[in-house]
């Protein structure tokens, strides 16, 4: 997709997009959350979600990922139709998202937080845990080595018996980013997972998401600062009122003056040194 | 035998039973997170059937279904299913649907109408007369008689219980627990990693509610009869007590739970005679000392008095794991950025 | 068919009785978001407390004794949600805790009753009068006077919340406290308010029980408890207006149910309806968003 696709009109499915939505509303009692949003993300790349306060970005991000249903229209998954699925099929089938607010699991030590995260884990059937030790014990294995080397990729090692609970804001952070990738996405959706971190964290969690697109993982991420948007995002979905208002390059969207006297026109003044 | 070491071991007795009890518990609610407030519905369907199924044919004006005089270990297993079976077709009905304080609700109304049922319904299990003259197991076999069978049966119940025990342990320090703990925790982000919340709930309300149907069934085999008065609403809190005084999520601490609050607040009253002219003030007085006991451990040591212990990873410092993979990580240090 | 009739007119004397509870008890869920499974105590330390005031000494007129009952108990829920609720509520996230304070809470309060006034079965002091027809019904003059108070009682909640300003600021809280108190509401009178009214509804509901089934024990509240949780899930958890209709249903197909079944299991099908309700609607016939 190069054009920017302006008036939110419901777009044609690309055929190499990751993960796409069609048509989706969702309102609570009276409000309208997302009214009619259409968008697709391209296989591969770092999607950008912005839009202002309250357009609906994280009741989207729920609804792709299942936590929370849609009154009306599609998701789908590459070319599977997976609107029907719960949330933790979709993630057995790679689509692990984060929360805006972190989740950590906080009666859990760091450690376990990753543990619990993988995938394949005959241990979690008591039959197994009874029956074929063995088995258990060897998967256990496998994922105290993967759990070891991601808590260290992302600087939490030190930190691995410690009670989730007991973490900082930014580490919860990277907690919350590290059990994501433990669970082996092929599909990552972060709800703002910059929110509220130092700088020099805003770069260390940017370079995880780019070594995570290196390692063939789609990512769409919903993010306000414009800055971080142009220097790690190849792809943008605007959204506003619960509508894509447009999609396309950053550099496409500053050019195309309707988006920013609508939208982008307030944020850039206020977010982006020029 | 000197009638304090036989009290001792009928105190002992009620440790291992209420250990069993608060185990299942622990696992419903220390470990799931799900607040049964219908649990001790779920140890008297436990009772009930093991009474009546190791019970001869109802005579001389009892009656009670089953009546196959079943013997011992028979009646308490097919007691525990029993339970089981019934916290499926409960699980069923209410888990998928309702968040935990609306789960509470319907819990405790389960229990209400259950207890008023058995109390009125006279066929099923005696009415409020309940069920009595239940046989002591091996009693007969043995030879055992009242002095003898006492301290036979707390033995008896040891093994039951280490047995539990072990079977408990092992679940909780599997997969499974750990999974079980996350989805306490917070079953959407539980959800979210891939996680079927419903089917492990659903497994820990059964495993729970076989345990406690197996501490009821021993309680009857041990008392020998069993009523509604023995499973007022009430006791329910009295193991949700025991289970957070021993520390939610620990097994062991379960112990200490079992001795301080079913046994000394409540056995060890029934010995102390009552007031002239207030009969029962002391076992209300009791009750309401296991309340304010409660609150307070939940105010000053919300882990409970023995904290959940840390499952800790055992992986070796940052150093030696490079020492052995023969890795160097240069790139990383990070202390400062968080 | 009389005998319908009958059991409609009984059926509505039950729903009164329901209808004060179980708004008492959604008055005070749409404020503090969880339940208080104390609710069935307190309405017990109500029906005592009238009952001591109307056959002691004092012969009080049962129904002043059951407005000073009332809020006596509207005082004490005030205290118990200053001093043990509030602050538990605030100090723990987690649902689980607070839901067990109100669950101990309801243990000591039982207990506290029976070691008060002992565990016999008591009366009120209220004369025998005989049923009078009305229309096809039969009722008693106090049951007349029950379902009286219970409709002047719905309809002065109905005005409070829609004509007043705290009534407003109460609903206003209970859709949305975080912006409720942004907006200037002053949500600790309203949080204590609310606990008032619920205690009071909480004590003419326990006396209007012991009225009504012609016996008071220390348990009975706690007993009644499912069948108002029934009438609130059947309406809708937190909503008043839903707590009100639940209330009817349960009432009229309990006593409804009564003729075709043993009477002494008429209670349990409150628990019926409940898991019905659960089934079809698990959120209420008056959902509200938020609170499902
Ligand atoms: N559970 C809910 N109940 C009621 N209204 C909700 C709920 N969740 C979201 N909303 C409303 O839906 C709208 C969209 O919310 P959403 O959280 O999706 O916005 P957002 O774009 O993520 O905003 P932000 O940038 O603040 O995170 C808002 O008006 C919000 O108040
Ligand atoms: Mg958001």
């Amino acid at each position: 997709m190069t054009a920017p696709d302006l008036g939110g009109a419901p777009t044609a499915i690309s055929v190499d997009s990751a993960l796409s939505c069609v048509d989706i509303h969702k309102s609570f009692g009276g409000a309208k959350a997302v009214n009619g949003a259409t968008f697709s993300v391209p296989k591969g790349s770092i999607t950008a979600l912005i839009g202002p306060n309250g357009a609906g970005k994280t009741t989207v991000v729920n609804i792709l990922s299942g936590s929370l249903s849609s009154d009306s229209g599609r998701v789908m998954m590459g070319d599977t139709d997976i609107t029907a699925l719960p949330s933790y099929q979709r993630a057995r089938l790679g689509l692990i998202r984060t929360f805006q607010l972190s989740r950590e699991l906080g009666g859990l030590t760091v450690f376990e937080n990753l543990m619990v995260a993988a995938k394949v884990q005959p241990g979690e059937s008591l039959m197994n845990v009874y029956l074929r030790p063995g088995l258990v014990r060897q998967a256990e294995k496998e994922s105290r080595e993967r759990a070891a080397s991601i808590l260290e990729q992302y600087g939490l090692y030190d930190l691995r018996d410690n009670w989730a609970r007991e973490l900082s804001g930014g580490q919860k952070r990277l907690l919350e980013i590290s059990r994501a990738v433990m669970a082996e996405p092929s599909l990552l959706l972060l709800d703002e997972p910059m929110a509220g971190v130092n700088p020099a964290l805003i770069d260390r969690i940017g370079g995880h998401i780019h070594e995570l697109k290196a390692a063939g993982v789609t990512v769409l991420m919903v993010e306000h600062n414009l800055g971080v948007v142009e220097k790690i995002c190849d792809h943008v979905i605007v959204l506003a009122e619960g509508r894509t208002l447009a999609t396309g390059l950053m550099s496409e969207l500053r050019e195309n003056t309707d988006v920013v006297r609508a939208y982008l026109g307030g944020v850039l003044d206020g977010r982006v040194d020029r | 035998m000197s009638p304090l070491v036989y009290y001792l071991f009928t105190l002992a007795f009620f440790v291992f039973a209420y250990c069993i009890l608060g185990w299942g518990l622990n696992l419903q609610f220390g470990h799931g997170g799900i607040l049964n407030f219908a649990y001790i519905g779920f140890v008297a369907i436990g009772a009930y059937v093991t009474g009546a199924l190791s019970l001869g044919k109802p005579s001389g004006g009892q009656s009670y279904i089953f009546g196959f005089s079943l013997p011992f270990p028979v009646g308490l297993i097919l007691g525990g299913l029993a339970a089981c079976v019934f916290a499926l077709l409960v699980s069923v009905l209410t888990f998928r649907r309702l968040r935990t304080d609306y789960l509470a609700m319907v819990l405790i109304s389960l229990s209400l109408v259950l207890y008023d049922f058995i109390n009125n319904f006279v066929p099923l299990f005696g009415g409020a007369d309940g069920l009595t003259n239940v046989p002591e197991p091996f009693a007969d076999a043995l030879g055992l008689d009242t002095n003898t069978f006492v301290p036979f049966f707390a033995g008896v119940s040891l093994l039951v219980a280490l047995l539990m025990w072990w079977v408990m342990s092992r679940i909780t320090n599997s997969p499974f627990g750990r999974t079980l703990r996350a989805s306490r925790d917070d079953d959407e982000a539980t959800a979210a990693l891939g996680k079927n919340v419903f089917k492990f709930r659903l497994i820990s309300m059964l495993i729970g509610s076989f345990y406690a149907g197996v501490g009821g069934g021993l309680i009857v085999e041990f008392a020998g009869a069993f009523n509604t008065s023995a499973w007022l609403p009430g006791e329910t809190f009295l193991i949700f007590a025991a289970v957070i005084v021993g520390g939610v999520g620990n097994n062991k601490g379960m112990i200490l739970g079992a001795l301080i609050v079913p046994v000394l607040f409540t056995q060890l009253p029934k010995f102390i005679p009552d007031i002239p002219g207030h009969p029962g003030l002391i076992l209300n007085i009791a009750a309401m000392a296991i309340g304010v006991l409660l609150m307070l451990v939940l105010w000053f040591r919300p882990q409970g008095v023995i904290p959940e212990k840390k499952r800790l990873s055992k992986l070796p410092p940052l150093s030696e794991r490079h020492r052995s993979t023969g890795a160097i990580s240069a790139q990383l240090t990070t202390e400062e950025t968080l | 068919m009389s005998e319908l009739f009958l059991a409609i007119g009984f059926g509505l004397v039950v729903a009164s009785v329901l209808a004060l509870s179980a708004v008492g008890l959604s008055l005070q869920f749409g404020i503090t978001n969880y339940i208080n499974f104390a609710f069935g105590d307190f309405m017990a330390i109500g029906a005592y407390t009238s009952w001591t005031l109307n056959t002691g000494p004092l012969h009080v007129n049962i129904w002043v004794a059951m407005l000073i009952g009332g809020l006596l108990v509207g005082v004490m829920a005030v205290l118990l949600n200053r001093f043990l609720l509030a602050p538990f509520a605030r100090r723990f996230q987690k649902l689980f805790y607070i839901l067990i304070v109100t669950f101990g809470l309801s243990l000591v309060l039982l207990n506290l009753v029976s070691s008060i006034w002992g565990d016999e079965v008591q009366r009120y002091n209220i004369s025998n009068q005989a049923p009078q027809h009305i229309g096809p019904f039969l009722f008693t003059v106090d049951q007349l006077v029950v379902i009286g108070i219970a409709i002047v009682a719905m309809l002065a909640i109905h005005f409070m919340l829609t004509r007043t300003r705290i009534g407003k600021s109460m609903r206003a809280m209970s859709d949305n406290s975080t912006l409720a108190m942004t907006s200037g509401i002053n949500t600790g009178f309203i949080t204590t308010l609310t606990w008032f009214l619920s205690g009071l509804l909480a004590g003419i509901g326990g006396t209007v029980l012991g009225i009504t089934q012609a016996s008071i024990t220390p348990g009975s509240g706690e007993t009644f408890l499912f069948v108002i949780f029934a009438a609130v899930i059947v309406g809708g958890v937190g909503s008043i207006y839903g707590a009100m209709v639940g209330a009817v249903i349960v009432g009229l197909a309990t006593e409804v149910a009564a003729l075709f079944i043993d009477p002494s299991y008429k209670l349990d099908i409150a628990f019926a309806i409940l898991i019905l309700a659960l089934l079809f609607r698990p959120s209420g016939l008056f959902s509200r968003p938020g609170k499902a």
